[in-house]
């Protein structure tokens, strides 16, 4: 059985307009208004839209420490590259669901055994076909502490003399402890499958520097500068890219950027300052607002006073005007959080607890009961690093007087709140991606996590919560591992440090020219910034 | 002459003690700086045992004095050294940005101090008139305004939300000279000389005004000579002196003040370079652009010292 869109949606050609449609659909005996065609038919429309070919210019921040690394990133503009030049075994989608990508299967056949089979027929930039011994080496290579690569913590359970290869394509890895999380690790934009023996040393040396599977190969690259990266014609993917080269290019400021959108000299910029959106917006360009898990937390350290007491904690957590701070410092661009990461985790329960209200009375007395009738006076350490930590911080200030806090505000850069003292500032801000609960505990909250920014684990509950973590990991049941996930979260909302006052939405620019992008929910820019470049193209 | 290559040699010998001190200023300065080279090349991800590591292949972990003794030997034996950011050998990473910088001074130079020299004379020439109230308010209005202000109204009007005529910013190709993008060129050069041509001219106006009241040009003028002929034949070559100074002063000044231009138009000088390469805190090319700058404040000020003794006889002869 045909359906009336199926019917219409094969009688879509190549420079038909909206109307053109709706006539033909009339001579069909079919009716749809222009605005309002069918799914099938606004995709075929979609197709007939696409331009192949044309230069692609991407503005990015960065600077010389800029490097293109299929496992490493630092900053904004090594993701840009990674990302066109590198595939991982499985992608996030849009609505944050995992995909295969350069695997064919993925997946955990017990919770401590998985296998991993990868497409066949896949070209690596210098025409090597892809095989599971590449695949070997791109986990041993993340795994090698020396090395300092960024996806490391996450393959934390992998046995390396326990990974057997089964055939030229598959191999299973017995892990030496149970991890349910291993999956979303692999999904990781960072966790590019590099060619066997790629070894990077410095820019522009060794054979295999810039080798990956991507969409775009490297042509040339001046760190500070731009890099050139023209089309992958061997791509696995049929039809993709559509563009024939992507510049990424560096800009010294975001009002450059601005500036370079407007006047048409760059196709896409993310981070489009929340005050300019407006102004792209009124000169015709477009702003792809996606809401976001990211955060900026203030973050308590429960191993030092006064934050020790719990109810210390509880106080300061009602000491902030939620609502407030979304409208003014993220100027809308976000929602209101509960204290909770991780809002696109099918177990997040932010929302099934009472919503925190700024509520200074409460605060007040929660304070006299931990001894503090006449007030406190704290520093808390901030930094222009992330949009949202200077605005959490200087608003929380301004809140907290009416419940007899007086906080000092200590802006600093990047470089001081990330210098020496990271992760030993009593009360200070921070900023977050998108990832899941459990593997953001393991990055953020744990004793052993890299970043244990509250040191929670001083706090007597503590031992519980790991061992639902562990449990957690161990259990394959994705009910019973939600009920799990629910109680963890139940105690962080009771008696955590972090301060978690909203999620913030990414606004990014990109040319009237430029189709393709969707919406997503992930960490990354513009769509993953077009998933490499693969699915955007000149309309 | 021999009196001026004496002048001369004095001269570059103070001038090589200058960019000495300079260099230990600019390195004390750095490592006063928060934050090291390992630091930001490591980012937030930082453990303490990776920067360890890092800094100790970086060299970080020798005393500061070694690292200044290392770093000096190797410039005094013309190696610059490697960048801390990409492991770049320095002289690479900012021969480019080099050309940029200059072509960019050099074309400002060559419009604004003509420019200069003929606005400040004319305005001298017809002292409170329209048009040299006009000058007067204009250079004075344009000089409080800093190069930022003026390049950011120039982008607005002219390149993003008026008209959209000009590239709002210099996008550039690594290995093509700028004088292949006449068009990028456009706007960072009109900020510079509209930095510059306000000094020029007030000083030029200034000096040539008390130059027209002296008894040599009243001279000329009994003599019948066209008024024309006594301003450019001979007031002004008598004004240019002070004017010279004012100029060397203010292309130096360029030297520095290009830092912001570079930054507004994305113009890829070594003005951004030291901005970029401060906030990586890499030291060897820090040390490098702030020497090169300095390096021209010499040269700048030497030149319009000899300019000047070149223009004044009573100079010229109390040399030789």
């Amino acid at each position: 059985m045909v359906t009336a869109d199926e019917a219409l949606s094969r009688e879509v050609q190549r420079g038909m307009t909206r109307q053109d449609i709706v006539k033909r659909a009339a001579a069909l005996g079919i009716v749809v208004s222009a605005g309002t065609l069918g799914p099938l038919t606004e995709a075929a429309f979609a197709r007939t839209q696409i331009k192949r070919g044309g230069t692609f210019r991407q503005a990015t921040s960065g600077g010389t420490t800029d490097f293109i690394d299929g496992n490493h990133i630092v900053a904004k503009s090594d993701i840009v590259r990674l990302v066109a030049t590198f595939d991982a075994l499985a992608r996030f989608d849009e609505k944050g669901k995992i995909q295969m990508h350069l695997a064919e299967e993925l997946k955990a056949e017990k919770a401590n055994q998985y296998l991993i089979r990868v497409r066949k027929g896949i070209e690596f930039h210098n025409g090597k076909t892809l095989t599971i011994d590449d695949v070997i080496y791109s986990i041993a290579r993340t795994k090698n502490a020396k090395l300092k690569l960024f996806g490391n913590a996450a393959f934390g359970a992998i046995d390396l003399k326990r990974i057997k290869k089964l055939d030229k394509y598959t191999c299973r890895l017995t892990l030496s402890r149970p991890d349910v999380t291993l999956l979303e690790a692999f999904a990781q934009y960072f966790q590019g499958v590099v060619p066997k023996g790629y070894q990077p040393t410095a820019v522009g040396k060794g054979p295999l520097q810039y080798v990956g599977t991507g969409p775009f190969k490297v042509k040339s690259f001046t760190p500070g500068r731009e890099s050139v990266h023209t089309k992958n014609a061997n791509y696995w993917i049929d039809g993709q890219p559509y563009f024939d080269e992507v510049r990424i290019i560096n800009f010294p400021s975001d009002a450059a950027k601005v500036n370079a959108l407007l006047s048409g000299q760059i196709d896409a910029m993310a981070d489009v300052p929340f005050a300019q959106v407006p102004v792209v917006k009124n000169r015709g360009r477009k702003i792809l607002v996606s809401p976001t898990g990211a955060w900026t937390p203030l973050c308590m350290r429960v191993d030092v006073a006064p934050f020790t007491d719990v109810r210390v904690r509880r106080a300061f957590r009602l000491l902030i005007n939620r609502p407030q701070v979304v409208r003014q410092g993220l100027s809308g661009y976000g929602f209101v959080a509960n204290d909770i990461y991780s809002p696109f985790d099918p177990a997040y329960a932010g929302d099934e607890f009472p919503q925190r209200r700024y509520d200074p009375e409460q605060a007040r007395s929660l304070l006299r009961q931990a001894g503090h009738s006449n007030g406190l006076d704290v520093e808390l350490v901030t930094s222009p690093a992330d949009t949202g930590m200077v605005e959490g911080a200087t608003i929380f200030a301004q809140n907290a007087k009416a419940g007899g806090v007086n906080v000092t505000v200590r802006n600093v850069d990047g470089g001081t709140i990330y210098g020496d003292q990271y992760l030993k500032w009593p009360f200070s801000a921070d900023y977050w991606g998108t990832r899941n609960y459990l593997l953001q505990a393991a990055t953020g909250v744990l004793k052993t996590a890299p970043f244990n920014e509250t040191h929670w684990d001083a706090y007597s509950g503590y031992p519980k919560f790991e061992r639902l973590y562990r449990q957690a990991l161990g259990t394959v049941n994705e009910k019973k591992r939600a009920e799990i996930i629910r109680e963890m979260q139940r105690m962080e909302y009771n008696d955590g440090g972090l301060i978690i006052w909203g999620f913030k939405s990414l606004t990014d620019g990109y040319s009237q020219k430029v189709g393709g992008y969707k919406v997503d929910r992930g960490t990354l820019n513009l769509n993953k910034y077009g998933n490499g470049f693969r699915t955007i193209y000149f309309v | 002459m021999h009196g001026l290559t004496g002048f001369v040699v004095r001269r570059l010998l103070l001038g090589v003690l200058t960019l000495f001190v300079t260099s230990v200023i600019i390195f004390g300065a750095t490592q006063a700086l928060p934050g090291d080279a390992a630091r930001s090349i490591l980012g937030r991800s930082a453990t303490p045992e990776s920067l360890a590591e890092l800094r100790r292949q970086l060299g970080l972990d020798q005393p500061v004095l070694t690292q200044y003794w290392e770093w000096i030997s190797g410039v005094l034996t013309g190696d610059l050294g490697t960048s801390l950011a990409n492991s770049l050998p320095v002289s690479d990473v900012i021969g480019e940005p080099i050309v940029y910088s200059l072509f960019l001074m050099v074309l400002a130079a060559v419009i604004s101090v003509p420019l200069g020299i003929a606005l400040g004379a004319v305005s001298a020439r017809r002292r409170d008139s329209a048009f040299d109230q006009t000058t007067s308010v204009a250079t004075l209005g344009l000089a409080a305004l800093p190069e930022f202000v003026v390049g950011i109204t120039l982008v607005v009007l002219f390149a993003t939300t008026v008209f959209q005529w000009l590239p709002a910013v210099a996008v550039t190709e690594p290995g093509v000279g700028p004088w292949n993008y006449p068009k990028e060129l456009i706007l960072p050069v009109i900020t510079l000389v509209i930095a510059v041509v306000p000094y020029t001219a007030r000083i030029m106006r200034a000096s040539t005004v008390e130059i027209l009241e002296s008894d040599f040009v009243e001279m000329a003028r009994l003599k019948g000579l066209p008024e024309r002929r006594v301003l450019w034949r001979h007031a002004v070559p008598n004004a240019l002196a002070p004017t010279f100074q004012v100029t060397a002063l203010n292309l130096a000044y360029l030297a520095g003040g290009i830092v912001v231009v570079e930054a507004v138009f994305n113009y890829q000088g070594v003005g951004l370079l030291l901005v970029d390469s401060v906030r990586a805190r890499d030291m060897p090319v820090v040390q490098a652009v702030a020497l090169l700058i300095a390096a021209l404040y010499v040269i700048l000020n030497l030149l319009a010292d000899l300019a000047t003794i070149l223009v004044s006889p009573r100079l010229r002869t109390s040399l030789s």
